[in-house]
Order: C-alpha cells, then sequence, then structure tokens
C-alpha cells in the first residue's frame, strides 16, 4: 500500500500552503480535498487583511494570485431613519498601499492548490476524508467515504470550521453555537465603472440601533457590510447562533434584515440598486468568536501524528471577521513542524508540541483571535449611547484596529522578525503592492488550471 | 445532475450526496431551533419531533449540527464532488 509522507485535507486556503511547503522540502505530500474544484464550497464576504500578505507566506506575496479588488479604506456609515447619520471615513490609505484584498474563493483557492500542484504535491478532488486512521494513538493516514485508507507518517487537518475528523477521534469538541455567526450573502453583479465611481477603492459598513432592522439584532453591532469586487458587490449580514441565551429566528431575522435595508436606505435605493443585478445568495457559519472562549481557545490543535490548522482550529480572527492570513500563518508553522518530526523520524505528540509553542509565539494568531472589540459592540448597542457608538463604530471590523495601535505591535514585532530573516523584506513588500495594484489595473493575473 | 434554485441563485447542488445530516427522534426534545436556524428550510417538527423535509438545497453549513444541545442532529459531509457548488463564494 502507498504511502505518503504528509496528508493534507481540504484545498481551501490554508492546505495549499502547507501541502506546497511540504513538497517543497521534498516530502510525498497528498491533498485530498472534497469538492470538485478548491474553493467551489468555500463561501465569504472575503477582504484578505494586508497583514496575511505581508508577513504570510513568500509564493502569495511575490505571486499574482486573482484579486477582485485593492481596498485601500474602510467607509463606516450609521444609519438612521433611512438616512445616513453619520459616517467615519478615517480609516484610509493611499493606493497602491492597501488596508487588504478582496476576492472570490474559488478562483483564489484554486490559484494556492495550483502552486501546491506546481511544487509536486498531488491534489485529489471529489474525494470526502470521512476518518482518521488511528494506530496505537496516533494518527496514520486517512479514511475516504468509499472505506479506501490512505496512510501517511503525519496528517494535517485544514478541513474547514465543521471539522468532524478531530471530534470523531476524540481529540476537539464542536465549536459552541456562542461563538458561532451564521451570515448570509449576497453577490451582485455591478458594472465596474459603477463600483469604481460609487465605493472606489472602499469597502463600506452599515450600522444602526436595533430598531432600524438593517443588520440582526447584537449580530456583531447590527451591521450590514459591503465588500466591493471589481464588477461585482458582496453585502452579507450575520447572526449569532445564539443571542441572549435562545436560538433566533436567523432565517426570518436575515432576509427580513436585508429586505429593510435595501426598502430604505437611501444610499442603497439611490446609488447602488439601480446599478446591481442580483448573481447569488449563499450562507456558511463562522466560529468568530471561537478564539474569545477559553474552552475553544484551549483545545487541542495537536495530537501524535496530527496537526490542526486555519479555522478547524478555531483561529477565525475575532478582530478582522477573516480566517484567511491565520490559516496561512498555521499551515506554514504545520508544514516547518512536519518537516522538522520527519526529518527527525518522530511525530510523537510530544515532538509536535513545538507546533503549539511556534502558534503561540506567532505575532498574530492568538491576538487576533482573542481580540474583544467587535464582540464588545453589542454592549454598546443595548446601551444605546449613541455618541459612544459614534465613537466606536471604527471597531466593529478589525482593519479598524490598526487605528488604534492594537495591530501595531505584532506588526512591527513581525516585520523585525522578517527582516531579520531576508534583508529584502522590504523591497518584496514594495513589489507586491506594486505589482498586485499593476495586476488588478491590467485586470491580468496568473492562468489558473481550471481556465 | 444538477439542480439550481431560483430562491438561491448562483448555486447548484451536485446529486448524490447521501444522508449527511440525520436526526435521531430518541434524543429530539422537538425544540425547533435547527428550523429556526437552516436557511434552507431542510427541516420541520411535526409531533414534537424535528424531521428533514429536504436536504436538496442545504449549503452543509453545520447550524443546525452546532445549535442542537440535545445531540439529535449529526452531522457529516456529503460524497466527495456532490452537494452545494458556488463561483460566487
Amino acid at each position: 500500500m502507498e504511502t505518503y509522507d504528509v496528508i493534507v485535507i481540504g484545498a481551501g486556503f490554508g492546505g495549499p500552503v502547507a501541502a506546497k511547503k511540504c513538497a517543497d522540502a521534498g516530502l510525498k505530500t497528498l491533498m485530498v480535498e472534497r469538492s470538485g474544484i478548491p474553493g467551489e464550497k468555500v463561501i465569504s464576504g472575503l477582504v484578505i487583511p494586508i497583514y496575511g500578505f505581508l508577513f504570510g507566506p513568500a509564493f502569495i506575496r511575490n505571486g499574482n494570485p486573482p484579486i477582485e479588488r485593492p481596498i485601500c479604506s474602510v467607509v463606516n456609515r450609521i444609519v438612521k431613519g433611512g438616512k445616513i447619520a453619520f459616517t467615519d471615513h478615517s480609516l484610509k490609505v493611499p493606493a497602491p498601499v492597501v488596508l487588504g484584498y478582496s476576492a472570490y474563493c474559488k478562483p483564489f483557492c484554486t490559484w494556492l492548490a495550483d502552486r501546491a500542484v506546481e511544487s509536486g504535491a498531488i491534489l485529489r478532488t471529489s474525494t470526502t476524508v470521512t476518518d482518521l486512521i488511528v494506530e496505537g494513538g496516533s494518527v496514520r493516514g486517512v479514511i475516504t467515504e468509499t472505506g479506501e485508507a490512505l496512510r501517511s507518517r503525519i496528517v494535517i487537518d485544514s478541513g474547514g470550521t465543521q471539522n468532524m475528523l478531530s471530534i470523531k477521534a476524540g481529540i476537539r469538541k464542536k465549536f459552541v453555537p456562542e461563538a458561532i455567526e451564521l451570515y448570509m450573502i449576497w453577490d451582485f453583479e455591478m458594472p465596474k465603472a459603477d463600483v469604481d465611481r460609487v465605493f472606489g477603492t472602499s469597502m463600506e459598513f452599515f450600522h444602526a440601533m436595533p430598531e432600524e432592522k438593517i443588520g440582526a439584532p447584537l449580530g456583531y453591532g447590527s451591521t450590514l457590510y459591503f465588500f466591493t469586487y471589481r464588477d461585482s458587490i458582496h453585502p452579507g449580514l450575520g447572526q449569532f447562533l445564539i443571542t441572549e441565551g435562545k436560538v433566533p429566528n436567523v432565517q426570518k431575522l436575515l432576509r427580513d434584515y436585508f429586505s429593510n435595508f435595501t426598502a430604505t436606505v437611501t444610499r442603497w435605493k439611490q446609488d447602488i440598486a439601480p446599478h446591481a443585478k442580483l448573481r447569488g445568495v449563499m450562507w456558511d457559519v463562522c466560529p468568530i468568536y471561537a478564539g474569545l472562549l477559553p474552552e475553544t481557545r484551549e483545545m487541542p490543535i495537536y495530537s501524535d501524528g496530527f496537526l490542526i490548522v486555519g479555522d478547524a482550529a478555531g483561529f477565525e480572527a475575532a478582530a478582522f471577521g477573516d480566517g484567511v492570513p491565520n490559516a496561512w500563518f498555521s499551515a506554514d508553522i504545520a508544514a516547518d513542524t512536519a518537516i522538522e518530526a520527519l526529518a527527525a523520524g518522530d511525530t510523537s505528540r510530544s515532538f509536535l508540541a513545538r507546533y503549539e509553542e511556534k502558534i503561540k509565539a506567532d505575532p498574530f494568531i492568538i491576538h487576533t483571535i482573542s481580540d474583544g472589540r467587535r464582540w464588545n459592540m453589542r454592549e454598546i448597542l443595548k446601551s444605546r449611547d449613541e455618541n459612544e457608538f459614534r465613537r466606536k463604530v471604527r471597531d466593529h471590523w478589525g482593519i479598524g484596529a490598526f487605528r488604534y495601535g492594537n495591530m501595531g505591535g505584532p506588526c512591527l514585532r513581525a516585520a523585525r522578525r522578517a527582516v531579520a530573516e531576508d534583508g529584502k523584506s522590504i523591497s518584496s513588500w514594495l513589489n507586491m503592492f506594486r505589482r498586485y495594484y499593476a495586476n488588478w489595473e491590467q485586470n491580468r493575473f496568473d492562468r489558473l488550471s481550471t481556465d | 445532475m444538477v439542480r439550481t434554485s431560483s430562491e438561491f441563485p448562483g448555486i447548484e447542488w451536485v446529486e448524490g450526496t447521501g444522508d449527511f445530516i440525520r436526526i435521531d427522534g430518541e434524543k429530539c426534545t422537538g425544540c425547533a431551533d435547527c428550523v429556526r436556524v437552516c436557511l434552507a428550510g431542510c427541516f420541520a417538527v411535526e409531533e414534537k419531533k424535528a424531521k428533514i423535509t429536504s436536504l436538496e438545497r442545504c449549503m452543509e453549513c453545520g447550524a443546525c449540527w452546532y445549535v442542537c444541545t440535545g445531540d439529535a442532529v449529526s452531522f457529516s459531509w456529503p460524497r466527495g464532488g456532490t452537494g452545494f457548488r458556488t463561483r460566487w463564494g
């Protein structure tokens, strides 16, 4: 029976990063993905924060992945009686510098998986992993839905949020509903010239007190957000699965609030709707606050022969509402750990403990998953303090964190480390900003294997 | 076979998923939390027990599984290459 050095479960945002690094190190690496094409089951309103690109894997920074729009500013609006009562547009940087890049998941994940395959990793799609092979307490491979056993010396689980494999193996428990938000996403086509004119390189958030009914009450700050793409917009809103101790009627709330927003808010009716045509409606859960709760933050992220990365490990960043940078960072660390373990011939839990040590030493992961400021927006809504609401509205989405110096420390530490490791880091960052912006202007990215 | 839904444009469902969500009638308390969180309308409560009416529009989010405190709902992935897919996620 064929034995791989490393099996990576999932080819979303984290899996290919781990697989590429392992393959580059000469390890026989298999990626197993349940969908037919990587990323076609990944749902997100996605602006990947810039710190992921700056401090994440070099091949992303030095490559030409398919981005939708450079996001240079965040516009936070407070709605009252259907009108914009307050706008905060204090968070902006000059292009080609950005706060993040928006992206559709399918082409981006395909681009990542293509890089892993280029490095020699094997990608097996349309294959669902149903179980781990556990021998003598140690993970030694995976079992697929057909009962096929795929053996490996180490397994990296980047299977995403609904991570039942490690639960079945008794390593982790499922996330508690208090930590999870169900978010609904709409995708509208909109001519690029109109997105340029109405939004430019901004993303836009609409907030309101609960009685305005434009964002789910005690969602994260009663907010409806607009992610802006090349020639489309991607609004969405979320609701906790538990609010005030009860499961709200989420299926009704999310639809009602979006309908109410489109029926009442003039910014939508006058500036956006005349140019927008509905193309997609979708949803997913996001364990956005798993990192705030000690019982989920402290669940194991490794076991004998087994490393868990990204959303599967609960690394969704509460600060940013985004799990991509942490998926990249943790996948990179998991690959390093796997390479060291296989070189040492020791994949035991005690050896793999260095994975957790490195995760804890990472400047961003623990910091971003345990940032509670967005969560605290709920208290402001409950207090009904409008001045406080205006003052803190920037906090609700974590890129606002850069303003407060909150992310300054981690960024500085990461920058120092990057420059110490590679003297050319600064020029590679500047090159990335310029190249990504030029790629976007020319709408020219790497060709995908699926094109 | 691939299905679409006028209510949820931009999504395709590839058939052949198998019963990837199940309800244990013994454990179900009939609280209807699964009904409240399912945007696809996959669940109904009849005679104080939840039942799956159809998984045809399921987006595999697992919200039903997360909110079921009595562990009556079990969740796994559909068969490889089946279930929902989208270009617009």
